[in-house]
Protein backbone atom coordinates (compact mmCIF):
# COMPACT_ATOMS: atom_id res chain seq x y z
CA UNK A 1 0.00 0.00 0.00
CA UNK A 2 0.96 3.31 -0.35
CA UNK A 3 1.87 5.60 2.63
CA UNK A 4 2.05 8.22 0.41
CA UNK A 5 -1.84 8.71 0.36
CA UNK A 6 -2.56 8.60 4.08
CA UNK A 7 -2.73 12.27 4.33
CA UNK A 8 -6.24 12.07 2.83
CA UNK A 9 -7.47 10.44 5.53
CA UNK A 10 -7.47 12.70 8.76
CA UNK A 11 -10.17 11.84 10.48
CA UNK A 12 -9.29 8.25 12.78
CA UNK A 13 -7.63 6.90 9.76
CA UNK A 14 -6.83 3.30 11.53
CA UNK A 15 -9.88 2.60 12.46
CA UNK A 16 -12.34 2.68 9.69
CA UNK A 17 -9.53 1.36 7.50
CA UNK A 18 -8.66 -1.75 9.64
CA UNK A 19 -12.28 -2.19 10.05
CA UNK A 20 -12.94 -1.94 7.00
CA UNK A 21 -10.35 -4.20 5.81
CA UNK A 22 -10.95 -7.06 8.15
CA UNK A 23 -14.97 -6.88 7.23
CA UNK A 24 -14.19 -7.14 3.47
CA UNK A 25 -11.84 -9.79 4.07
CA UNK A 26 -14.30 -11.66 5.98
CA UNK A 27 -17.35 -10.89 3.63
CA UNK A 28 -14.95 -12.25 0.61
CA UNK A 29 -13.57 -15.20 2.06
CA UNK A 30 -17.55 -15.98 2.69
CA UNK A 31 -18.05 -15.47 -0.54
CA UNK A 32 -15.32 -17.33 -2.10
CA UNK A 33 -16.47 -20.63 0.04
CA UNK A 34 -19.56 -20.41 -0.54
CA UNK A 35 -19.33 -22.06 -4.40
CA UNK A 36 -22.68 -21.15 -6.16
CA UNK A 37 -23.03 -20.07 -9.28
CA UNK A 38 -21.65 -16.96 -10.92
CA UNK A 39 -24.05 -14.22 -8.77
CA UNK A 40 -23.08 -10.60 -10.52
CA UNK A 41 -22.08 -7.64 -8.11
CA UNK A 42 -21.71 -9.52 -4.55
CA UNK A 43 -18.45 -8.28 -4.01
CA UNK A 44 -19.72 -4.83 -4.82
CA UNK A 45 -22.56 -5.35 -2.16
CA UNK A 46 -20.01 -6.88 0.24
CA UNK A 47 -17.69 -4.00 0.23
CA UNK A 48 -20.60 -1.23 0.44
CA UNK A 49 -21.59 -3.24 3.69
CA UNK A 50 -18.58 -3.76 4.92
CA UNK A 51 -17.36 0.44 4.51
CA UNK A 52 -20.90 1.29 5.72
CA UNK A 53 -20.26 -1.18 9.20
CA UNK A 54 -17.14 0.20 9.65
CA UNK A 55 -18.16 3.35 9.74
CA UNK A 56 -21.01 2.98 11.85
CA UNK A 57 -24.64 4.45 12.18
CA UNK A 58 -23.35 7.85 13.33
CA UNK A 59 -22.95 9.21 9.85
CA UNK A 60 -26.25 9.88 7.68
CA UNK A 61 -24.77 8.31 4.63
CA UNK A 62 -23.34 4.97 6.11
CA UNK A 63 -27.29 4.52 7.45
CA UNK A 64 -29.02 5.15 4.32
CA UNK A 65 -25.75 3.01 2.39
CA UNK A 66 -26.99 0.11 4.39
CA UNK A 67 -30.92 0.43 4.28
CA UNK A 68 -30.18 0.87 0.99
CA UNK A 69 -28.63 -2.96 0.83
CA UNK A 70 -30.90 -4.07 2.41
CA UNK A 71 -33.85 -2.97 1.11
CA UNK A 72 -32.12 -4.17 -2.47
CA UNK A 73 -31.52 -7.74 -0.71
CA UNK A 74 -35.30 -7.81 0.51
CA UNK A 75 -36.74 -6.71 -2.69
CA UNK A 76 -35.03 -9.11 -4.49
CA UNK A 77 -35.83 -12.02 -2.38
CA UNK A 78 -39.86 -10.44 -2.42
CA UNK A 79 -39.57 -9.70 -6.11
CA UNK A 80 -42.06 -12.89 -7.22
CA UNK A 81 -44.37 -12.65 -4.40
CA UNK A 82 -45.65 -8.53 -4.95
CA UNK A 83 -44.98 -6.81 -7.88
CA UNK A 84 -47.44 -4.47 -7.35
CA UNK A 85 -46.69 -2.87 -4.26
CA UNK A 86 -43.40 -2.13 -4.58
CA UNK A 87 -44.21 -0.53 -7.86
CA UNK A 88 -46.43 1.75 -5.91
CA UNK A 89 -44.14 2.38 -3.00
CA UNK A 90 -41.54 3.66 -5.44
CA UNK A 91 -43.79 5.80 -6.79
CA UNK A 92 -44.73 7.34 -3.53
CA UNK A 93 -40.58 7.58 -2.68
CA UNK A 94 -40.38 9.51 -5.89
CA UNK A 95 -42.59 11.80 -5.04
CA UNK A 96 -41.35 12.48 -1.84
CA UNK A 97 -38.07 13.14 -2.81
CA UNK A 98 -39.01 15.84 -5.84
CA UNK A 99 -40.42 18.17 -2.97
CA UNK A 100 -37.26 18.69 -0.89
CA UNK A 101 -35.35 21.54 -3.23
CA UNK A 102 -33.63 24.02 -1.61
CA UNK A 103 -30.09 24.77 -3.22
CA UNK A 104 -30.72 28.43 -4.65
CA UNK A 105 -27.26 29.16 -4.33
CA UNK A 106 -24.92 26.57 -5.30
CA UNK A 107 -26.17 25.64 -8.79
CA UNK A 108 -28.95 23.78 -8.69
CA UNK A 109 -28.16 21.44 -10.88
CA UNK A 110 -24.49 20.55 -9.19
CA UNK A 111 -26.46 19.83 -5.42
CA UNK A 112 -29.56 18.02 -7.10
CA UNK A 113 -26.41 15.82 -9.19
CA UNK A 114 -24.30 15.39 -5.32
CA UNK A 115 -27.03 14.25 -3.72
CA UNK A 116 -28.05 11.66 -6.64
CA UNK A 117 -24.00 10.53 -5.95
CA UNK A 118 -24.07 10.72 -2.08
CA UNK A 119 -25.84 7.67 -0.53
CA UNK A 120 -28.93 9.37 1.49
CA UNK A 121 -28.20 12.79 -0.17
CA UNK A 122 -31.90 13.38 -0.71
CA UNK A 123 -32.94 14.37 2.55
CA UNK A 124 -30.51 16.43 3.84
CA UNK A 125 -30.27 20.07 3.68
CA UNK A 126 -26.85 21.78 1.44
CA UNK A 127 -24.53 21.83 4.72
CA UNK A 128 -25.17 18.71 6.26
CA UNK A 129 -24.66 17.31 2.56
CA UNK A 130 -21.39 18.71 1.54
CA UNK A 131 -20.18 17.37 5.31
CA UNK A 132 -21.42 13.75 4.53
CA UNK A 133 -19.85 14.51 0.93
CA UNK A 134 -16.51 15.18 2.58
CA UNK A 135 -16.45 12.29 4.77
CA UNK A 136 -17.74 10.13 1.76
CA UNK A 137 -14.85 11.33 -0.17
CA UNK A 138 -12.36 10.20 2.55
CA UNK A 139 -13.99 6.82 3.00
CA UNK A 140 -14.23 6.14 -0.55
CA UNK A 141 -10.39 6.57 -0.45
CA UNK A 142 -10.05 4.36 2.39
CA UNK A 143 -12.28 1.46 0.03
CA UNK A 144 -10.57 2.06 -3.10
CA UNK A 145 -7.34 1.82 -1.27
CA UNK A 146 -7.87 -1.50 0.58
CA UNK A 147 -9.80 -3.41 -2.16
CA UNK A 148 -6.66 -2.37 -4.70
CA UNK A 149 -4.21 -4.20 -2.00
CA UNK A 150 -6.70 -7.03 -1.34
CA UNK A 151 -6.84 -7.42 -5.22
CA UNK A 152 -3.12 -7.23 -5.30
CA UNK A 153 -2.47 -10.12 -3.00
CA UNK A 154 -4.81 -12.19 -4.69
CA UNK A 155 -3.74 -11.60 -8.34
CA UNK A 156 -0.58 -13.07 -7.48
CA UNK B 1 -30.85 23.16 27.56
CA UNK B 2 -29.86 26.20 30.29
CA UNK B 3 -31.28 29.34 28.31
CA UNK B 4 -35.27 28.77 29.56
CA UNK B 5 -33.64 28.23 32.68
CA UNK B 6 -31.58 31.33 32.28
CA UNK B 7 -34.72 33.24 31.42
CA UNK B 8 -36.92 31.97 34.52
CA UNK B 9 -33.97 33.01 36.58
CA UNK B 10 -33.34 36.51 35.22
CA UNK B 11 -37.41 36.83 35.09
CA UNK B 12 -37.57 36.65 38.64
CA UNK B 13 -34.78 38.65 39.42
CA UNK B 14 -36.26 41.07 37.38
CA UNK B 15 -39.82 41.78 38.60
CA UNK B 16 -38.88 42.67 42.05
CA UNK B 17 -37.12 45.63 40.76
CA UNK B 18 -40.55 46.82 38.91
CA UNK B 19 -42.30 45.88 41.61
CA UNK B 20 -40.15 48.40 44.25
CA UNK B 21 -40.53 50.41 41.35
CA UNK B 22 -44.24 50.22 41.11
CA UNK B 23 -44.77 51.00 45.11
CA UNK B 24 -42.45 54.00 45.12
CA UNK B 25 -43.88 55.27 42.29
CA UNK B 26 -47.70 55.89 42.78
CA UNK B 27 -50.16 55.24 39.71
CA UNK B 28 -49.53 58.19 37.48
CA UNK B 29 -45.98 57.56 36.13
CA UNK B 30 -46.71 53.81 36.07
CA UNK B 31 -48.97 55.20 33.37
CA UNK B 32 -46.37 56.98 31.79
CA UNK B 33 -44.17 53.47 31.96
CA UNK B 34 -46.29 51.75 30.19
CA UNK B 35 -46.39 53.88 27.34
CA UNK B 36 -42.85 54.56 27.49
CA UNK B 37 -42.71 50.58 27.50
CA UNK B 38 -44.28 50.56 24.14
CA UNK B 39 -42.22 52.91 22.75
CA UNK B 40 -39.40 51.09 23.68
CA UNK B 41 -40.82 47.72 22.32
CA UNK B 42 -41.13 49.84 19.16
CA UNK B 43 -37.73 50.54 18.55
CA UNK B 44 -36.11 47.68 20.59
CA UNK B 45 -34.45 45.91 17.31
CA UNK B 46 -32.49 48.86 16.28
CA UNK B 47 -30.92 50.16 20.09
CA UNK B 48 -30.35 46.71 20.27
CA UNK B 49 -28.39 46.33 17.54
CA UNK B 50 -26.87 49.78 17.83
CA UNK B 51 -25.64 49.11 21.16
CA UNK B 52 -23.87 46.11 20.37
CA UNK B 53 -22.30 47.73 17.57
CA UNK B 54 -20.80 50.89 19.93
CA UNK B 55 -20.28 48.68 23.09
CA UNK B 56 -18.01 45.96 20.81
CA UNK B 57 -17.11 47.31 17.59
CA UNK B 58 -17.19 44.43 15.40
CA UNK B 59 -19.62 43.36 17.36
CA UNK B 60 -19.94 39.32 17.79
CA UNK B 61 -23.43 38.03 18.19
CA UNK B 62 -23.60 34.77 19.92
CA UNK B 63 -26.53 33.53 17.63
CA UNK B 64 -28.45 29.96 18.20
CA UNK B 65 -29.24 28.28 15.06
CA UNK B 66 -32.30 26.81 16.55
CA UNK B 67 -33.93 29.45 19.38
CA UNK B 68 -31.97 31.78 18.77
CA UNK B 69 -34.69 34.54 18.89
CA UNK B 70 -35.56 33.85 22.46
CA UNK B 71 -32.16 35.52 23.94
CA UNK B 72 -32.08 38.01 21.61
CA UNK B 73 -36.11 38.80 22.71
CA UNK B 74 -34.51 38.88 26.07
CA UNK B 75 -31.84 41.17 25.25
CA UNK B 76 -34.41 43.83 24.12
CA UNK B 77 -36.42 43.57 26.90
CA UNK B 78 -33.55 44.26 29.29
CA UNK B 79 -32.82 47.17 27.19
CA UNK B 80 -36.78 48.15 27.23
CA UNK B 81 -35.92 47.89 31.25
CA UNK B 82 -33.11 50.02 30.98
CA UNK B 83 -34.33 52.73 29.31
CA UNK B 84 -37.65 53.34 30.82
CA UNK B 85 -35.85 53.29 34.45
CA UNK B 86 -33.86 56.30 32.73
CA UNK B 87 -36.89 57.56 31.36
CA UNK B 88 -38.67 57.88 34.82
CA UNK B 89 -35.24 58.88 36.22
CA UNK B 90 -35.38 62.18 34.05
CA UNK B 91 -39.02 62.96 35.09
CA UNK B 92 -38.15 63.07 39.17
CA UNK B 93 -34.74 63.32 39.37
CA UNK B 94 -31.98 60.86 40.88
CA UNK B 95 -32.66 58.55 43.67
CA UNK B 96 -31.30 55.28 45.43
CA UNK B 97 -33.52 52.80 44.51
CA UNK B 98 -33.80 53.64 41.02
CA UNK B 99 -29.53 53.70 40.67
CA UNK B 100 -30.62 50.08 42.44
CA UNK B 101 -32.60 49.33 40.04
CA UNK B 102 -30.16 50.27 36.89
CA UNK B 103 -27.45 48.75 38.55
CA UNK B 104 -29.44 45.58 39.06
CA UNK B 105 -30.40 45.68 35.68
CA UNK B 106 -26.95 45.90 34.43
CA UNK B 107 -25.50 43.36 36.80
CA UNK B 108 -28.42 40.96 34.92
CA UNK B 109 -27.53 41.63 31.18
CA UNK B 110 -23.80 41.25 32.13
CA UNK B 111 -24.99 38.09 33.45
CA UNK B 112 -26.91 37.24 30.77
CA UNK B 113 -23.74 37.80 28.20
CA UNK B 114 -21.66 35.93 30.46
CA UNK B 115 -23.82 33.00 30.76
CA UNK B 116 -24.28 32.19 26.61
CA UNK B 117 -20.59 32.61 25.72
CA UNK B 118 -19.79 28.92 28.45
CA UNK B 119 -21.46 26.55 26.34
CA UNK B 120 -19.76 27.06 23.08
CA UNK B 121 -20.87 24.69 21.07
CA UNK B 122 -24.39 25.12 20.97
CA UNK B 123 -23.70 28.99 19.42
CA UNK B 124 -22.37 29.67 16.31
CA UNK B 125 -20.44 33.23 16.26
CA UNK B 126 -21.07 35.27 13.41
CA UNK B 127 -19.14 39.00 12.94
CA UNK B 128 -21.22 41.48 11.70
CA UNK B 129 -19.29 44.24 10.36
CA UNK B 130 -20.34 47.81 10.12
CA UNK B 131 -22.98 48.32 7.27
CA UNK B 132 -24.29 44.64 7.28
CA UNK B 133 -27.66 43.95 8.83
CA UNK B 134 -27.91 42.73 12.27
CA UNK B 135 -31.42 40.82 12.34
CA UNK B 136 -31.75 37.64 13.22
CA UNK B 137 -32.97 36.27 9.71
CA UNK B 138 -29.58 38.22 8.10
CA UNK B 139 -27.82 36.62 10.83
CA UNK B 140 -28.89 33.05 10.30
CA UNK B 141 -28.47 33.34 6.93
CA UNK B 142 -24.83 34.69 7.09
CA UNK B 143 -24.25 32.01 9.34
CA UNK B 144 -25.61 29.20 6.99
CA UNK B 145 -23.64 30.63 3.67
CA UNK B 146 -20.26 30.91 6.59
CA UNK B 147 -20.51 26.89 7.02
CA UNK B 148 -21.19 26.32 3.43
CA UNK B 149 -18.04 28.12 2.56
CA UNK B 150 -16.09 26.30 5.26
CA UNK B 151 -17.65 22.81 3.80
CA UNK B 152 -16.46 23.54 0.52
CA UNK B 153 -12.94 24.68 1.42
CA UNK B 154 -12.94 21.43 3.43
CA UNK B 155 -13.70 19.37 0.20
CA UNK B 156 -11.67 21.60 -2.19
CA UNK B 157 -8.97 19.94 0.29
CA UNK B 158 -9.81 17.31 0.02
CA UNK B 159 -10.23 16.32 -3.75
CA UNK B 160 -7.22 16.74 -5.72
CA UNK B 161 -6.61 19.28 -7.97
CA UNK B 162 -9.84 21.52 -6.76
CA UNK B 163 -7.81 24.37 -5.61
CA UNK B 164 -6.99 26.17 -8.51
CA UNK B 165 -10.39 25.59 -9.34
CA UNK B 166 -12.32 28.77 -8.77
CA UNK B 167 -16.54 29.67 -8.13
CA UNK B 168 -18.97 27.07 -6.50
CA UNK B 169 -20.67 25.27 -9.76
CA UNK B 170 -16.93 24.55 -10.94
CA UNK B 171 -15.80 23.18 -7.71
CA UNK B 172 -18.82 21.59 -6.89
CA UNK B 173 -18.22 20.11 -10.74
CA UNK B 174 -15.04 18.69 -9.89
CA UNK B 175 -16.17 17.08 -6.47
CA UNK B 176 -18.86 14.97 -8.69
CA UNK B 177 -16.39 13.64 -11.23
CA UNK B 178 -13.87 12.67 -8.53
CA UNK B 179 -16.71 10.64 -6.76
CA UNK B 180 -18.11 9.30 -9.80
CA UNK B 181 -14.44 7.95 -10.86
CA UNK B 182 -14.06 6.21 -7.22
CA UNK B 183 -17.12 4.85 -7.59
CA UNK B 184 -16.58 3.55 -10.48
CA UNK B 185 -13.15 2.50 -9.29
CA UNK B 186 -14.99 0.40 -6.65
CA UNK B 187 -16.77 -0.94 -9.20
CA UNK B 188 -14.29 -1.83 -11.12
CA UNK B 189 -12.06 -3.27 -8.29
CA UNK B 190 -14.94 -5.41 -7.26
CA UNK B 191 -15.29 -7.18 -10.77
CA UNK B 192 -11.79 -7.49 -10.75
CA UNK B 193 -12.53 -9.38 -7.42
CA UNK B 194 -15.14 -11.39 -8.69
CA UNK B 195 -13.26 -12.43 -11.55
CA UNK B 196 -10.45 -13.82 -9.34
CA UNK B 197 -13.18 -15.43 -7.29
CA UNK B 198 -14.72 -16.96 -10.29
CA UNK B 199 -11.64 -18.00 -11.59
CA UNK B 200 -9.95 -19.49 -8.01
CA UNK B 201 -13.36 -21.44 -8.37
CA UNK B 202 -13.01 -23.07 -11.97
CA UNK B 203 -14.31 -21.88 -14.91
CA UNK B 204 -12.65 -22.30 -18.14
CA UNK B 205 -14.76 -19.96 -19.82
CA UNK B 206 -13.49 -17.29 -18.11
CA UNK B 207 -10.13 -17.86 -17.76
CA UNK B 208 -9.34 -16.15 -21.22
CA UNK B 209 -11.15 -13.15 -19.94
CA UNK B 210 -9.24 -12.53 -16.62
CA UNK B 211 -5.44 -12.76 -18.34
CA UNK B 212 -6.91 -10.39 -21.12
CA UNK B 213 -8.67 -7.79 -17.84
CA UNK B 214 -5.27 -8.76 -15.85
CA UNK B 215 -3.05 -7.52 -18.71
CA UNK B 216 -4.44 -3.86 -18.80
CA UNK B 217 -2.55 -1.30 -16.93
CA UNK B 218 -2.13 -0.98 -13.17
CA UNK B 219 -5.06 1.41 -12.32
CA UNK B 220 -4.87 4.39 -10.15
CA UNK B 221 -6.74 7.81 -9.25
CA UNK B 222 -5.13 9.80 -11.81
CA UNK B 223 -5.79 7.62 -14.69
CA UNK B 224 -9.48 7.36 -13.66
CA UNK B 225 -10.60 10.68 -13.53
CA UNK B 226 -10.19 10.44 -17.28
CA UNK B 227 -11.77 6.71 -16.87
CA UNK B 228 -15.42 7.37 -17.98
CA UNK B 229 -14.71 8.72 -21.76
CA UNK B 230 -12.44 5.71 -22.53
CA UNK B 231 -14.84 3.41 -21.25
CA UNK B 232 -17.56 5.14 -23.26
CA UNK B 233 -16.29 4.87 -26.58
CA UNK B 234 -15.19 1.20 -25.47
CA UNK B 235 -18.74 0.44 -24.72
CA UNK B 236 -19.39 2.02 -27.83
CA UNK B 237 -17.17 0.03 -30.11
CA UNK B 238 -17.81 -3.61 -28.77
CA UNK B 239 -21.36 -3.10 -28.87
CA UNK B 240 -21.25 -2.05 -32.55
CA UNK B 241 -19.35 -5.83 -32.66
CA UNK B 242 -21.66 -7.47 -30.79
CA UNK B 243 -24.30 -5.71 -33.10
CA UNK B 244 -22.11 -7.28 -36.11
CA UNK B 245 -21.90 -10.68 -34.69
CA UNK B 246 -25.80 -10.63 -34.00
CA UNK B 247 -26.76 -9.73 -37.54
CA UNK B 248 -24.32 -12.38 -38.76
CA UNK B 249 -25.51 -15.14 -36.53
CA UNK B 250 -29.35 -14.44 -37.46
CA UNK B 251 -27.53 -14.69 -41.29
CA UNK B 252 -26.50 -17.81 -40.39
CA UNK B 253 -29.71 -19.16 -38.94
CA UNK B 254 -31.55 -17.55 -42.09
CA UNK B 255 -29.95 -19.67 -44.72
Amino acid sequence: MNPKTYHHISSNPSSVKSRFTRGFLRAFKKIKRQQRPYLYGRVKIAADKSLALAVGSRRAWSRALLWKIHYKAWRQRSRFNNKKKLLKENKKNKKNKKKKNDDEEVGFRHAKELRKLVPGGEAMDLCSLLDETAHYIKCLITQVQVMKSVDQIYSF
Amino acid sequence: MDPPLVNESSFSAANPSSYSLAEIWPSPIHGAEAGLRMGNLGHGFGESSGHRDGSMEESTVTEQSGGGCGRKRRDNESNGKRTKISGSKNENGGSKAEAEATSVAGNKSADQSNKPAEPPKDYIHVRARRGQATDSHSLAERARREKISERMKILQDLVPGCNKVIGKALVLDEIINYIQSLQQQVEFLSMKLEAVNSRVSLSPTIEGFNSKDLGAPPFDAAGMLFGPQAAREYAHGSQHEWLHMQVGGGFDRAT
